[in-house]
Parts: C-alpha cells; structure tokens; sequence
C-alpha cells in the first residue's frame, strides 16, 4: 500500500506542478464570473442559469483532467524510460497500475474540491443558501464517476498504442453514455432485430456515467438523493471500476518493457 | 572456448574474493541458469531471434564482475531479465537466492539504466525519497540517506531544482544516487560512464571502487574495456547470446598473455590486421 | 577563400529574373484588389447575405440561430418544470406546446396525454435506479417548484432562456409574449412593458405584441384607454395580415375580441361589448359559453323595474 500511495503522490505533484489545471480553472472562474455579471430584466437572484453553465464546465473541466492525465501515465512512462528505474526496484507492475489510477483519481479529488468550492461560492452570492448536502453528494458522486473514467482511461492506454487515440476514444465514449446512455433501451424498442439486440447488450453491459450526474437536482433545488441509493451508486461504480483495473493490470503483467 | 570457460570458472571459484579479504558468500548473489530468451515478431509463427542463448554465470559477494559483449550481444537481454522487464523464455536467473520474478528480489539491489531518465518536474531529493519510500526505508534513515548519497554524487548544490534544469552529467549522477539511495549490496549498472566526461568517469570508478571497498558486489556492462580492466575481478564476454569467456582479469591476462581488449576481439572473431597479428 | 566567396553558397540569380517576379507579385496584388471591390457590391446586393445584419450572432449562426432559439425557448420550459422534462426519445405528447407558452396564451395549446408521466412504467432496473438521480416528478415553478415550498418568484429563472431566444430569434413572436407574462405576474410590469416594446421594434404592428401589451395596461396599469387604442389597432392590423399564420390570427384574433370585450363590459359599453362578443361567437371553437356570456350581459342592459310606491 505504502508503495502504491509513494507512485500515487507522483501522479499529484505532476498534475499541480504542469499548468492544465490552473488554466481549466481560470477559464470556467472567468466565464462564471462574466455570465454572473450579467442582469436580465433588473433581477440580481436569477441564478439557475450561471449554475448550469458553471457545473457544466466543471463536468467539461473535469473529464479533460481525467482522461489526459490518465492517459499520459503508462505511456509517458515507457517513452520517457521512467519505468525501467521504478520496476528496478521491489514494486510489482499491478501496484504501478494501482498507484497510477489512485494518483489520477485523487488527483480529481482536489480538482473537484477545488472546482466545487468556487460553484459553491458563485452560487451562493446569488442565491444566499448553501444546500451543502446536495452539494456534497453531487461532489462525491461526480468523483465515484470520474473513478470509472480514470480506471477505463488506464486499460485504454495498455490497449491504444497511441495516446492521442486513448484521449479521443475515451472522450467519445463518455460523452455518448452520458448524452445517450440513459435513452438507448428506448431505441432499441424501435428498431428491427438483430440492430435492436445488439443495442440492448449494449445498454447493459455500459456502466451508465448519468447516475452520477446530479446536475439538474442541484440546478433545480432538488431534494437530496437517498443515501442508501448513493450508496448503491458507489457500489457499481467500484464493480466497474474494478474490472477496469483488473484487466490493466492483467495486461500490464503480460506487456514486455524493453 | 567452453574449455576456456569452464576452467577459468574453477580457478576463479578457488581463489579469494579482491577487497578486504572477505570470506566468500554461502552462494552466490547473482547467479543464472540455462538462461534462454528468444523475440519473438507478434503474430508471427517463426521461432524469432535468440537473444541470450543457454547463460550460466554466477557472481560472488563482494566482486565486481565486468560483463563484456559487441552490441547485440545480449547483454542488455541479460540485464532486463534479471531486473525482471522480460521474462525468459527457459531457465532462470536468481538474486540472493530468489528467483527474479519474485520483486522482493530487488529489495537489496540498486540499477542504474544506460539512459538516465527520471521524472523532469521532481526535484533529486524528491525523486530520492520517492524511492526511499518504495523500499520501505523510515523517514528518520531516508533523510540520513539522501544527504549521505547527493553528498557522494556531488549534486548537493542542485538538490531541489527540477531535474530538468539538469545537465546530462548531472542526470547521470542522479541516477547513481537513486541506485544507491537503499544502500544496496548488489549494484547493476549499465554503461555507467556513457556519455560522461573524463572526470566524470573517474568519479564514477572511484564510487565503484568505494563500493568494492565496502564489500558490495557490483555488476556492470561497459564498452570501456580500460576501465573495466583497472576495476572489474571478474569478467565476462558474451557475444551472439553465448557465454565466450569468463573469469579473473589478472588470470586471463596471464593465460592468454593478451590486453583484455585484444582478448575481447579474438573471442568475437575480429581478427586484426597482419601488422598487429597476435599470437594464438 | 574570401569573406564573400564563403558566405554565397547559391550562384546568384540575375537581377532582371527578381525584377520580373517583384512586378507579377504586383500585377497580382492588383488584380486581387480590383476583384475584391467588384465582387463586395455584388455580395452586398445577394439575397440572404448576412453581412448586411447588425446583430453579431445573425452574422456568425445565419439561419441555424433559428433552431438555437427553439432548443433555447423549449429549455426555459424545462427550467419551468424544474429540469423534469422528455427528452427526443420520450413521448411528448403533452409537451408539444411549452407550457410557459400555453399558459400565457401565446400559443394555442396541442398538447395530449398525461403530462406526468411520459416517462412511463420504469423498463428494467437500470431504468428504475437512474429514475433516482434525475427530476423525475412532474412541477411547475409557480406551483412551488421541486420541492413544493418555491415561492412564485423563482419563475424567474426561465428569463435568461427566454432572453436567448429573443436574441437569436427576435421575429419569434411567441418568445415576447410569454416572457412579457411572467414578468407580469412577477410583479414587473415595466420590464415587460420594455420587452414589448423590444418585441414590436423588430415586429412591428404584431398583433400578438399588442394584444399583451394591451392586457399589461388593463390589467397591471388599469389604463382602459391605453389597452383600448392598443387592441383596436391590432384588430385592424389582423384584417390586414397574410393567410401565413392563418391559425395563429385566429388564435389571437379570438383573445383580443374577447379581452376588448371585457374592456368595453367594464367601461360600460354593453352595446360595444354585444358587438364584439358576436364576432368572437363566429370564430370561437366554444360558441356556447360566448353565448351565455352574451345573455349574462343583455341582462344587465335590461332596464330594471321600478318599485312598488
């Protein structure tokens, strides 16, 4: 464990130490801030607006963090022959997999917190309330999603020879289970056999990011979710997360380093 | 040749370790077995190329053992099997008397790679506790540690730069450091001195003579045959995956009453021109 | 070797060869200018040219900012319904015409079925569990919201949506009505006086736009002689209009005989209301409820019989 947090603590220097982060950042604080200056029709408490488009650059931000940093590792690794010194030493290639995908993961962590923090401020200065247990869940949630995005990016970059390929694959897949995930068992009603099975396997076999979407509930002023429900999330979420890791890691044993 | 090999090997074996007069070790800490690996083309169905070729080879506490071959030897092969990068295709290769598949085998060694490259945006001393951290090494002993191995490499002025802000040289001394940051008792170092100026591969033969003084054993692949000469007890020449040569420096230079460079040729066949012919 | 000689490594080129491609480069140049003049007049006069707009997003979207303003009209519909609202693969029967719109009256409503559930029985697990995770109960903002305690107040955050729309789209009529509605019943009658007004600058004479800017002086202003010049000049301006939006006139036609109707019954105008309320019973899909609005009000005009001494 203690080696697998050592590689963990890497991935985080290099994220707050290369400039993707503070850009993305400085970027989506402007934009807020710009749109959130802006009055329509002499009303000052207009604000569902300014948190749509604040949470969905966060949601934008977030994934461009995930998949790059995730997709660079193991890669970056083997080009730049950083990894021919570390597996010199007494660490096996299924803990670099799993230091890798924890360094990535709590890597979001402080993205998210950092990202979630500003929302919350930005709406708050309109709104004057702070549902801090939605804004909670929407924040944990956010990240248990970002876990499978982060865990599917890493066997990516042991499958795709090129990391460009990863990024793009990665970023395609997620924004079509996000955007369609939820829809494609309807369409699949609607049209002929064999198309229509096919769709169907495929709506059960992808991990459906938009459970973890809680955007609209905190656009909207929702009720909390359950908390056995989240929990539920949580759960399948590490199911997936887990196969994910499982299969880079068999992958990893199996890929000659030289 | 194997005639040559062999009996080296036993003259080798009855002698005492260079270095302070130290008892040998029970067995060896490096040894290999019947080593083959072949590369095989991905998705093809020939047999591929033989990398390394039926290895055997040991290496005594407290040697430092020179391991010599042209380039495509099978060196290398040699070195990434026994750090565990690739997997033999038959035989096996043991460290203190564990198998090298096993990473607990590397827990008492340190390597240094022909090319240095470390993480660019770590500074030496963090990429020095990163892998104090990965050897188990507590905190108390690894700030003992880096002062004692920057110290020795010279790199104390530039310990919390970035590493890319480093010249070659410095790199190179980095990665001295980071394989001596556990204190190993086995050193694998590949070309050590490549790239590095006159001082700076005297620097690194005084480190290694240091070492050998300390009683660590010390493995190392070089085309510098001058250097290997003046520092290695033992060698080893391998050329097309097989074992050539191996033995004693001082023994083979008396047997065949060659330089250890002239030696090196004969063994892989380049034979010199009639001026400079040489007697059998 | 001399300082010259080492330093040319070509063999030069003579110097009438350069001459001659500095003039071409030249000749080109001019001709590239002469074209450009030229073809700008032609470019200007050519029909559907954007370049003649003012408005920077009509130059950057052309007619595709039509189709924005439509998702962005719709999406102010799913702020009203506080993001509970069917997607393109959902039944959307009731949902054809936007509620905010349908409420306000700038739209004749087409909507059928139920409009709380479109979703449907859940149709398999997956299904049911992601029901948890997004706004799956059918609201109204001005009915409490999300959680059924949102003041009234809180319709305000369709506005910025429907401001969009009107931008990308300020020929869509429909988009400053309802708007001007809501801001109504916010209590904010002089921005929606001004959104009108927006609206008719780039609408001029919309019979719709001055039906609601009528309603806004009887209802928020109370100014009887205001609405009425205002609804009287739409009603003129519907006799003049194209059959275009032949079921829209009528639709609207149908409101402002009906509201100028009630004006005239307040001001007592019997005579003029009656007169009114027939043109409405023609065209009204409900006649009988015009006709008894008609006998409530020759009623009133009965004289009443003197008491007994």
């Amino acid at each position: 464990m203690n080696t697998t947090l050592a590689i963990a603590g890497i991935v985080i220097k290099e994220l707050y130490r290369r400039k993707d982060f503070y850009v993305l950042f400085v970027l989506t604080a402007l934009i807020t801030v710009l749109m959130g200056s802006v009055t329509l029709f002499h009303d000052t408490h207009i604000v569902r607006y300014l948190k749509e488009m604040c949470l969905l650059l966060i949601w934008i931000c977030s994934l461009v963090i995930a998949i790059t940093t995730t997709a660079r590792q193991l890669p970056m690794e083997r080009e730049s022959r950083t990894i021919f010194p570390l597996l010199a030493k007494p660490v096996t290639r299924t803990q670099v997999v799993l230091g890798k995908f924890l360094g990535c993961w709590l890597a979001c962590a402080v993205t998210l917190v950092v990202f979630y923090l500003f929302f919350g401020i930005a709406a708050m200065s309109k709104e004057h309330h702070w549902p801090l247990t939605n804004y909670f869940q929407a924040l944990t949630l956010h990240w248990i999603m970002l876990g499978i995005v982060v865990a599917m990016a890493l066997l990516g970059s042991l499958v795709f020879s090129a990391t460009s390929s990863n990024v793009t694959i990665s970023f395609v897949a997620v924004t079509f289970i996000l955007l369609l995930g939820r829809h494609l068992d309807k369409v699949a009603m609607q049209i002929p056999q064999p198309a229509s099975g096919a769709l169907q396997a495929l709506f059960f076999t992808i991990p459906h990011l938009e459970f973890f979407d809680l955007r609209d509930l905190v656009i909207h002023d929702w009720p909390p979710v359950r908390w056995l429900v989240c929990l539920k999330a949580v759960a399948y979420a590490a199911a997936y997360a887990a196969f994910f890791l499982g299969a880079a890691c068999l992958l990893f044993r199996r890929k000659a380093i030289n | 040749m194997n005639a040559d090999v062999s009996e080296d090997r036993t003259r080798a074996a009855a002698k005492p370790l260079v270095g302070g007069g130290m008892t040998p070790a029970v067995g060896p800490i490096l040894r290999i077995e019947n080593l083959c690996v072949d590369y095989r083309p991905r998705g093809s169905l020939s047999p591929g190329k033989r990398a390394v070729d039926g290895l055997n080879l040991s290496v005594n506490q407290g040697e430092v053992f020179g391991f010599l071959g042209p380039n495509g030897a099978g060196k290398t092969t040699t070195m990434n099997v026994l750090l565990g990068f690739i997997n033999a295709t038959s035989g096996d290769a043991y460290l203190f008397g564990t198998t090298v598949r096993e990473p607990i085998a590397r827990q008492r060694i340190g390597y240094l790679p022909e090319l240095t490259y470390y993480y660019k945006f770590l500074s030496a001393e963090e990429l020095l506790r990163f892998y104090a951290r990965i050897f188990k090494i507590r905190k108390t002993e690894t700030e003992r540690r880096i002062d004692q191995v920057l110290k020795l490499v010279e790199l104390e002025h530039a310990r919390k730069r970035q590493i890319k802000t480093y010249s070659k040289g410095m790199q190179q001394r980095v990665g001295l450091a980071q394989a001596l940051i556990n204190d190993p008792d086995l050193l694998i170092l590949d070309e050590p001195t490549s790239g590095l100026d006159p001082i700076g591969r005297m620097k690194v033969r005084e480190i290694i003579q240091r070492l050998k003084t300390e009683g660590k054993t010390v493995f190392f692949s070089s085309h510098e045959l001058g250097e290997v000469e003046t520092v290695c007890d033992r060698v080893a020449i391998l050329d097309q995956g097989r074992l050539k040569l191996e033995g004693r420096v001082s023994d083979l230079a008396e047997k065949h009453q060659l330089s250890l460079e002239q030696l090196f040729l004969k063994v892989v066949g380049y034979s010199l021109p009639s001026a400079t012919h040489l007697p059998p | 070797m001399t300082r010259d000689t080492a330093i040319r490594l070509d063999p030069p080129k003579p110097a009438g060869q350069s001459r001659v491609a500095q003039y071409a480069l030249l000749l080109l140049l001019t001709v590239c200018f002469c074209l450009a003049t030229d073809l700008t007049s032609w470019f200007q006069d050519w029909q559907g040219n954007r370049t003649e707009s003012s408005n920077l997003m009509a130059v950057a979207m052309g007619d595709a900012r039509r189709m924005f303003a439509n998702h962005f009209f719709v999406k102010a519909d799913a702020y009203f319904h506080s993001g509970f609202y069917p997607s393109i693969y959902d039944n959307q029967r009731s949902f054809k015409t936007p509620h905010i719109a349908e409420d306000s009256g700038a739209m004749r409503g087409k909507n059928t079925g139920d409009e709380t559930s479109f979703l449907g029985p859940p149709r398999n697990w997956i299904d049911s569990f992601g029901r948890e995770f997004f706004p799956s109960v059918h609201t109204h903002l001005n009915e409490g919201g999300a959680d059924g305690e949102q003041k009234e107040a809180e319709v305000r955050e369709i506005l910025p949506w429907l401001k969009l729309s009107s931008q990308l789209d300020p020929k869509r009529v429909e988009t400053y009505a309802a708007t001007a509605y809501w801001l109504r019943r916010m209590g904010k009658p002089g921005e929606a006086e001004d959104f009108l007004r927006e609206g008719l600058r780039e609408n001029p004479g919309n019979p719709q736009l001055l039906l609601d800017l009528g309603r806004l002086f009887f209802d928020s202003r109370s100014d009887l002689i205001r609405a009425r010049n205002v609804w009287e000049a739409a009603l003129r301006n519907l006799q003049s209009a194209t059959a275009e939006h032949k079921d829209q006139n009528k639709f609207v036609e149908e409101q402002l005989l009906a509201a100028s109707a009630k004006l005239e019954e307040q001001a007592n105008n019997p005579g003029k209301a009656l007169g009114l309320l027939e043109r409405l019973k023609a065209i009204s899909p409900n006649p009988q409820a015009i006709e008894e609005w008609i006998e409530g009000i020759r009623q009133v005009m009965k004289p009443k019989p003197m008491p007994a001494p």
